[in-house]
């Protein structure tokens, strides 16, 4: 165990960041039921905004977590959050549209539990322990409801259980083709759990900037986005899911290009490497 | 309380008043259930025994971390998360295998324990493996004299500067130990859960049973994963990082542990089996 080797100096504070995140998710998880306002599959894409919002908010709560060195990886943060995150979030479906805020809400509560028992019973005595364990729950669990939205539409247990299969051009009821009958939330859990816990594991050390960082949760969350948009195709109509793939994409690329720029602002020195030359001849 | 004065340092020492809280927290929620919804108390409490016996598992696994990634200190090179993931996911398949097949109960978790096992096991030969003939080390543990299993010297062995390298027989017995009882606990999570969705989803969602099935089968896997992460990181707080095996002097911390798997098992255990009671 050792003291905090990193102070955040300079940048967004982490509170700011805090707040903003879990409105921007909770703004964008109910942006996704302006498609049973309007009867379309539309506005999924929103799903993924929220997954992001969701993420670059948890990346940075990893950030201050794992700055005290708790000396067993970046990794495991990554692995506790969407843990506890997706118990809570499961649970969170069974109440309609209040689905997001009770996430949210039940994320804390086991969070906070788990907070304690490592803090206090585990002695691990870190002050930022409770806290963050509180933070990344709820995180784990709305990104989780995030890539339900995205895939699905929607994010109520009925929703995210029935699916629709056509054969012979008529549409039947099955549960197999669904958010949790297939078994996507598996996937959607380990994209979300890698993309949370990358960008502080591959950005930390001495230069470590905030900026640089965040700007790389938000093209992981891109990347994990384009794979759930692919996934939507088996669950929502065509159309929609090119939606969030063109958005996912595009996003993607830009923050992909944003990123470079950040990292070559920060090395010391970088050198534009060519592929290898084919000479002809040999 | 400024970060450097805090001084976070997880000794061996125990916290008598927080290990009452959380026996107090377990019986509360064990509690819980019971009012909300009485079917589920036993379930719950094998799951609180999964949850235990992954938290109890890990401790044997020799987790190594970075340092054995460089040759500095005995174990498998990589984190609690990733290792336990790996042995205990394995035995989750093979004991959702047994399941599947209809198998009885007991069979079911006795195959879960030897996937976890064998994951562990072929894990441990091919680092050993990698170690001497591709690092060229010998496997000497940093903790002990004498392997507690065979009586080997280690000293000799033991690079100057490092706590030890490679994987001692007792940390691979060990790492086998712990396959074992993490894929045997991580199977029982899953088997509990389908249980009793099996029973109460059909009713809740005014399906048939076939087609509740899927659904029961990944909610409950879902879960079970989710639960032995949990279990798995709160065991790597516990041990601070690294362990070599049964015979590290960390490994006198397992009490904490149960505990901490106790409370959060019968938590998450109980958010999981609310699912079909409200």
């Amino acid at each position: 165990m050792t003291v905090k080797v990193e102070v955040i100096e300079g940048g967004i504070p982490h509170n700011k960041i805090m707040i903003a995140g879990i409105v921007s998710t909770l703004v964008c998880l109910y942006l996704t039921y302006l498609n049973v306002l309007t009867s379309t599959e539309m506005f999924s894409f929103f799903g993924g905004f929220a997954v992001i919002a969701a993420l670059i908010w948890g990346s940075h709560t990893i950030k201050v977590l794992c700055s005290y060195g708790i000396g067993t990886g970046v990794p495991s943060a990554g692995m506790i959050a969407f843990g506890s995150g997706v118990i809570a979030m499961l649970l969170a479906t069974k109440f309609g549209i209040m689905a997001p805020m009770v996430a949210a809400v039940l994320a804390a509560i086991i969070g906070f539990i788990l907070g304690y028992v490592s803090n206090n019973i585990l002695n691990m005595k870190i002050p930022a322990m409770v806290q963050s364990l509180t933070e990344m729950a709820i995180v784990g669990a709305l990104s989780l409801m995030g890539f339900a939205a995205l895939m699905t539409g929607k994010f109520t247990f009925d929703a995210l259980t029935t699916g629709q299969v056509t054969v012979l051009g008529m549409a039947l009821m099955t549960h197999q083709q669904s958010f949790i009958g297939g078994c996507l939330i598996a996937v959607a859990f380990l994209l979300g759990a890698i993309a949370i816990q990358h960008p502080f594991n591959a950005c930390l050390g001495p230069g470590w900037q905030q900026d640089r960082m965040l700007m790389l949760t938000a093209e992981c969350g891109f990347l994990s986005m384009i794979v759930a948009a692919v996934m939507s195709f088996a669950l929502i109509s065509t159309g929609s899911a090119i939606i969030s793939l063109i958005i996912a994409i595009i996003g993607w690329a830009y923050t992909y290009k944003e990123y470079m720029v950040l990292s070559k602002r920060d090395a010391a020195a970088w050198l534009d490497a060519k592929p290898i030359p084919e000479v002809e001849g040999h | 309380m400024s970060a450097v004065a805090a001084k976070p340092a997880a000794g061996s020492a125990m916290n008598p008043t927080a290990m009452a809280v959380g026996v107090v927290m377990f019986l509360i929620l064990m509690g819980i259930c019971f009012f909300v919804y009485p079917v589920g108390i036993m379930p719950l409490l094998l799951i609180v025994v999964g949850g235990v016996l992954i938290g109890f598992g890990v401790h044997f696994v020799p987790v190594g971390g970075a340092p054995a990634a460089m040759g500095q200190a005995p174990g498998i090179a990589t984190g609690v998360a990733m290792l336990a993931a790996g042995g205990g996911l394995a035995g989750l398949f093979g004991g959702a295998w047994a399941a599947a097949a209809g198998q009885d109960p007991l069979v079911v978790v006795i195959t879960g324990g030897i996937g976890g096992g064998l994951m562990m096991a072929i894990t441990c030969m091919m680092v050993n493996f990698v170690y001497v003939f591709g690092m060229g080390i010998p496997a000497a543990s940093g903790k002990v004299a004498n392997d507690p299993i065979t009586g080997d010297s280690q000293a000799e062995y033991k690079s100057q500067g490092t706590e030890g390298h490679g994987l001692p027989f007792v940390s691979f017995v060990g790492g086998v130990i712990g396959g074992l009882f993490a894929g045997a606990g991580g199977t029982l999570i899953y088997l509990e859960l389908l249980e009793v969705y099996k029973a109460a989803l059909p009713t809740v969602m005014q399906i048939t049973a076939a087609q509740a099935l899927p659904i029961a089968v990944s909610a409950a896997g879902m879960f079970a994963v989710g639960m032995f992460l949990v279990n798995a990181v709160l065991t790597a707080y516990n041990i601070t990082g690294t362990i070599e095996g049964p015979h590290d002097p960390k490994f006198k911390r397992w009490p904490r542990s149960v505990v901490a798997s106790a409370v959060a098992s019968a938590l998450c255990g109980l958010v999981a089996i609310l699912i079909v009671a409200i």
